[in-house]
């Protein structure tokens, strides 16, 4: 498994949702697309040896999609149409659409979706944090 | 030769079929009959050792691909596979040895799903015969 690889081609899965816009780093300020959201694929957590001689590993990444500001109504409706598990607003069925990631891994899956805030440049922004599972 | 990780055994099937990348866990456990033969004169009971009866069990990730994981299991139900084991990927030697065996086909989970697992198969199979080799 190729870290940078893998966080490239969550990206580009990501990007597949419409008004999306993708970054593997946590950017100094948030510039959301209007309507839309911003997605920051993490670091992946490691774990060596899912199988014997160096054959797989397992990881996990954790996914950030921030959507507007805490006062910002329609930004929650935006949330839920990203947490759906399918359609094509949803990050999960956008993720899991190639579970291969081209190539990257054997497989993965997007096991969780919490709700939270996160504060960037002192204002704080509607959340949704995605845990990706992967082997390869 | 010092204490090594169990991490890196080679699991080959046939002769060059290696399918160590879809093995999370192998043991060859080699055990022996015991035959009672204790007497009416025996104060402790007595026995002897008779036939090996060895059992290779294997946790596997499932592959359906062609020549793959389940591919060479399921179309093997019911008759032998040879398989060999190195300790260490890579030279066999005195201190890697190889074992090489025979193992009945009596059993294979094609199908086993679960919501959070991927899909694997744990299978033990019986060693009808079973060479250890040096080099």
């Amino acid at each position: 498994m190729n870290p940078s690889t893998v966080r490239d081609n969550l990206k580009t899965a990501l990007a597949t949702i419409s008004g999306m816009r993708c970054l593997d780093t946590v950017p100094d300020s948030v510039n959301i697309p209007t309507n839309g959201a911003v997605a920051i694929v993490g670091m992946l957590d490691l774990t060596f040896d899912f199988t014997l001689n160096r054959g797989f590993d397992s990881a996990t990444c954790s996914i950030l999609v921030v959507v507007g500001r805490m006062s910002e109504s329609a930004a929650q409706d935006r949330l839920d149409a990203y947490l759906a598990s399918d359609g094509s607003s949803s990050v999960k069925a956008a993720i899991e659409a190639d579970k291969t990631l081209s190539g990257a891994v054997q497989t993965l899956r997007v096991t969780q979706a919490t709700s939270g805030m996160i504060t960037v440049a002192n204002i704080d922004y509607l959340s949704y944090r995605y845990e990706v599972t992967l082997i390869g | 030769m010092a204490i090594f990780m169990g991490n890196k055994v080679a699991v080959v099937v046939g002769t060059t079929n290696t399918i160590t990348t879809f093995v999370n866990t192998v043991s060859l456990n080699r055990e022996l009959d015991v035959v009672d033969i204790t007497a009416m004169t025996d104060t402790v009971a007595n026995a002897i050792t008779g036939v090996e009866r060895s059992t290779l069990n294997l946790e596997l990730y499932n592959d359906f691909a062609a020549s793959s994981v389940n591919a060479l299991f399921e179309d093997a139900l019911g008759s032998k596979l040879n398989i060999k084991l190195i300790p260490v990927s890579g030279t066999v030697s005195a201190t890697n040895p190889s074992y090489s065996m025979s193992c009945l086909i009596s059993n294979w989970t094609p199908i086993n799903g679960s919501i959070d697992g991927v899909a694997s198969v744990s299978a033990s199979f019986p060693v009808t015969a079973i060479t250890k080799s040096n080099s």
